[in-house]
């Protein structure tokens, strides 16, 4: 199982260079899928491969959302980076794979494992983004132009009517 | 005060607000960004307007943007997203660039301007983007529990799959065909490893872990995440993104498999 978080950590960095992930987050997006494969690894041993995705990407998502921010980064790249090892790539690969060799069987079997797993990856991630929005009030996301001691807007604004100010 | 005054008179800064919008709402759309991030991110530079009457409309292949006036002039800006690419650092940096617009560190001006120059930012060189592609086919061999040959096998898939990919995309060949020819060398070089080389090699395990860079999973995921959050429209058309290019690389895996195993005798092997 260590063998296959460190090759969890490699295989999300190395990814991260084709996703053009940026330099300074490298590291600790690799970290974050790593981290995320062990999870996976742990829980699919007690449970099935769909809660393995759900508590990993649960996991995640509170990770990337922490590291947002910590470094005021968007979660999803911190997120993509998690969730690489257990979306299922090869899962959407196999079944339309199965469709062209005619073997309805397989491809219903792929097919319904693709749309289980991806259905727990998002659930999981909408949980977690959902919980986050609510702690924080309505319409503060991470990437919101947040206040710092102001009111949060530039003023140039202040002359406008109250309605048309945000937070 | 650094920024200029975005008032409802000033006609040429609406319209470059709207623009700047725009410009970064396409780039994350581009790059692969989730549907509310992009709405989220192109309402609140429109904000900046402090007009009540802006509509946003992302959909996964093009983006819609109004902002009305209070003098009833109407500036309406609509473009067609192509060309897909996950690109995080693009929409780390639209992001960076909102933030400051927002808080007025940055001009209208000097935003544009930069959301111009992020276009053109590529920061990995071909051949570490080909490090990239054999690393990734290698690791995920390991990590889906195969050996240690076997991810060996697949980090040669993956390079000749690197080759193939930096250059078919030189001569701009389309996705469809980059995916499939990427996904048919993937499959016969697997093959031959296979008959060649190593016979106790897991061939199942080489391929999938070599095709990683190909498969659409973020895609897929990503479509589910843009439906659960009401995206009904783009969550579709994201997830049809995503069967065309598993179709793609099933095709030239199937291709290979058929070929190959033709010319090493035994007949095709499906």
């Amino acid at each position: 199982m260590v063998i296959r978080t460190v090759a969890a950590f490699a295989a999300v960095v190395c990814f991260g260079l084709l996703l053009e992930l940026p330099k300074r987050y490298l590291l600790s997006a690799g970290l974050v899928g790593g981290a995320a494969w062990m999870v996976y690894l742990i829980v699919e041993q007690a449970s099935s491969n769909i809660m393995a995705a759900f508590v990993s990407t649960l996991a995640v998502a509170l990770i990337s959302h922490v590291f947002a921010r910590v470094w005021k980064a968007p979660a999803t790249i911190f997120l993509v980076a998690g969730i690489l090892p257990a979306v299922p790539g090869a899962s959407i690969y196999r079944s339309v794979y199965y469709i062209i060799q005619d073997n309805g069987t397989l491809a219903n079997h792929y097919l319904m494992e693709t749309l289980q797993i991806a259905g727990a990856i998002a659930l999981a991630v909408f949980v977690m983004d959902s919980a986050f929005r609510l702690f924080q009030g309505h319409g503060k996301v991470e990437q919101s132009c947040r206040s710092h001691g102001n009111t949060g807007r530039p003023d140039w604004i202040d002359g406008l009517p109250e309605e048309h100010q945000r937070d | 005060m650094k920024n200029e005054m975005i008032s409802d008179g000033n006609e040429t800064n609406r319209k470059l607000l709207v623009e700047t919008a725009v410009s970064a709402g396409e780039i994350m759309l581009v790059s692969g960004a989730e549907i509310f991030r992009v709405e989220d991110t192109v309402k609140r530079i429109l904000q900046l307007s402090g007009s009540s009457g802006t509509q946003t409309v992302a959909l996964g292949t093009s983006l819609f943007v109004r902002l009305d006036s209070s003098d009833g002039k109407t500036v309406t800006v609509f473009r067609r997203i192509e060309n897909h690419s996950s690109n995080l650092n693009r929409i780390c940096r639209v992001n960076e660039i909102s933030r400051c617009l927002c808080q007025g560190e940055i001009s209208l001006a000097e935003a544009y301007k930069k959301l111009d120059e992020i276009r053109r930012d590529i920061q990995y060189s071909p051949k570490i983007k080909a490090i990239g592609y054999v690393g990734v086919s290698a690791f995920f061999a390991v990590l889906l529990g195969g050996t240690w040959l076997e991810g060996l096998g697949a980090g040669i898939a993956g390079a000749l799959l690197a080759c193939v990919c930096i250059l078919a995309a030189k001569v701009r060949m389309n996705d469809f065909f980059i995916n499939a020819m990427g996904a048919f060398t993937v499959g016969a070089a697997a093959l031959l490893m296979q008959s060649w080389a190593a016979r106790g090699m897991n061939l199942d395990m080489v391929i999938t872990g070599a095709i990683m860079p190909l498969v659409p999973g973020v895609t897929f995921t990503t479509a589910i995440r843009d439906i659960l959050n009401g995206d009904y429209a783009s969550g579709t058309s994201r997830m049809m993104e995503a069967v065309v290019i598993a179709l793609a690389v099933a095709v030239g895996i199937g291709g290979a498999m058929a070929l190959v195993g033709w010319l090493l005798g035994g007949g095709p092997r499906w």
